[in-house]
């Protein structure tokens, strides 16, 4: 989508814009800088989750021991303090550029962003934006915190000359729908001037219009309650995918059905009232639980994985399936989803209902060839189907997705899978229930066209 | 002192997320001097700062040491920690 509105220039950061900060004087220490940004991000009250989140991974930084024991090596070698800041700001900067991930590249951005608020504070360089509505803020860049100043419902697109597609400007703008334009020669714009934005993920082509177009639901996969919030807040209709792992792994114990409970709980209320599709526990032989030793497997992926390994270990699944039924009666008007993972038998839905004991819905992961090729039985004992993408690519193709010598083959918008998909789908149709995808091919704009002829019911994306 | 080696399973590594729940589980035994190392360097697991600037990937190997407070325990909490780690 391409918006035009008039530039608000956005220079407010030394690190983007040095010529802000020459000439200035030093007002106070690191060690002064260094308490009063802590006490500023400590107090940084945000409504926004994911602006908040920028804080308190922010205020995580700042007081993390090695970026003090950085600036204090860099002064006791006998640098002036703001060169010793920036020259530890370069060294840590650095030590990230050359790690090969771009996601953890991203990260120099708050790192630099921390840098920055000290180095400011420490100027004494505070400076507050009035954006008018409908302007298009034009940056050098934008780092975390500057992301959270801005008011993106009031503003029509943001163009900036560096940043990536992971940054957090780049996430926020598209979640709100905001277009936003990277690696734009920016100079030469000025205040007031009218500029345009092409942003080809915003707008009626993106994915969301699409579905929304269509009339069928936007889910979105959580991994944690916050993601739940932003989900909502952000106007998904529901959570196609609750991954419920973050609650077993990283403990010496198994969570008790009342510790499981108050977090189902939890995350119905943040539903809103809005379906929750919770998965049960996924996990085999590549992701052990550390209570629970299993035998090693030469193949884990054709192991005691999913649904079966659930099976085999009832009391864990009675737990699990007790704690969300319990949160389900917990909280009034709330619509919970059970879904079953790894799903090859007819016998294994039925294993679980009788085991449930609930009147709730309950549905199944198509990821497995046997669930595609036996999808009218496993439509006729189940509420509905979402079809789990990553993995059927895997089983369908028959190759490895971690395996760059078969990654050619990985392609979820093969023939097979899509043949697949549209398999799955007409079994649901015919049983008269719901079928959804929630694998990352709902998030791949190149697939929205085929996932909505073929009938999908619902499309959850890993983010609004 | 106690220490262990492992591996990272992990096919995305050591991402930000499990890092600060790696940095959390650290601190939380008071006392415990907790280092990780890969055949590089060697880092203060309580700082998520240095854990991510190893940049450690599936297949890496890193060795756990813990000095001090319930080094044992310490020791068997991170390596469970980082053997199970799932994306």
């Amino acid at each position: 989508m391409v918006v035009r509105g008039p530039a608000y220039l956005w220079n407010c950061h030394p690190e983007a814009c040095p010529e802000l900060a020459e000439g200035r004087e030093r007002r106070i220490s690191f060690s002064e800088a260094y308490d009063q940004v802590r006490r500023e991000l400590a107090a940084a009250a945000v409504p926004e989750p994911k602006a908040a989140e920028v804080f308190a991974a922010h205020l995580e930084i700042l007081e993390d021991p090695m970026l003090k024991e950085a600036v204090e090596a860099e002064l006791e070698a006998g640098k002036p303090e703001l060169e010793a800041l920036d020259a530890a700001c370069s060294g840590i900067c650095a030590m990230f550029s050359e790690i090969d991930d771009e996601y953890l590249r991203a990260r120099v951005d708050d790192v630099r962003d921390v840098f920055g608020r000290l180095r400011n504070a420490m100027l004494g360089i505070s400076r507050r934006h009035e954006v008018p509505a409908g302007s298009v803020i034009v940056a050098e860049e934008l780092l975390p915190s500057d992301t959270a100043e801005i008011d993106f419902s009031s503003i029509a697109g943001i163009l900036c000359r560096r940043g990536s597609s992971t940054s957090h400007v780049c996430i926020i703008a598209h979640s709100k729908g905001v277009p936003i334009q990277l690696g734009v020669d920016i100079s030469g714009i000025s205040d007031g001037d009218l500029v345009s934005v092409d942003d080809p993920m915003v707008g009626p082509s993106s994915i969301e219009s699409k579905v929304r177009a269509a009339g069928r639901k936007l889910y979105v996969n959580a991994g944690s309650v916050d993601d739940i919030r932003a989900a909502i807040a952000a106007g998904a209709d529901g959570i196609g995918l609750f991954r419920t792992e973050f609650l077993f792994l990283g403990r010496s114990a198994m969570p008790t059905r009342e510790e499981q409970k108050a977090l189902y709980k939890e995350a119905l209320e943040a539903c809103a009232g809005k379906p929750l599709t919770v998965r049960l526990l996924d996990v085999g032989g590549d992701k052990a639980l550390p209570y629970l030793p299993m035998p090693r497997e030469d193949n884990p992926f054709l192991g005691l994985r999913g649904v079966r390994f659930l099976l085999a270990h009832t009391e864990l699944l009675e737990a699990q399936l007790g704690a969300i039924a319990d949160a389900a009666s917990a909280v009034p008007g709330s619509q919970v989803r059970v879904m079953i993972p790894m799903v090859c038998t007819v016998e294994e839905i039925r294993r679980v209902r009788e085991m449930l004991n609930q009147p709730l819905e309950l549905g199944i992961m198509v990821e497995t060839p046997a669930a595609v090729l036996d999808a009218a039985s496993l439509a006729a004992e189940c509420d509905f189907f979402s079809i789990g993408t990553n993995d059927l690519t895997q089983y369908v193709m028959a190759a490895d997705r971690g395996n760059s010598a078969v990654a050619g083959l990985y392609d979820p918008m093969s023939p097979a899978v899509r043949r697949a998909v549209e398999l799955a789908v007409s079994a649901a149709h015919a049983s008269g229930i719901p079928v959804g995808i929630c694998g990352e091919l709902a998030s791949d704009p190149r697939a929205t066209d085929f996932l909505l002829s073929a009938g999908l019911d619902s499309l959850s994306l890993s983010r609004l | 002192m106690v220490s262990a080696k492992t591996v990272i399973n992990a096919p995305t590594g050591l991402h930000a997320r499990p890092a600060g729940e790696l940095v959390a589980l650290v601190k939380s035994f008071e006392g415990s001097a907790v280092k990780l190392a890969t055949a590089v360097r060697s880092v203060n697991a309580a700082s998520m700062l240095s854990l991510l600037s190893l940049g450690l990937k599936a297949g890496t190997e890193v060795e756990i040491t813990v000095e001090g407070g319930r080094e044992a325990e310490a020791l068997a909490a991170v390596k469970a920690f980082i053997d199970n780690l799932a994306d």
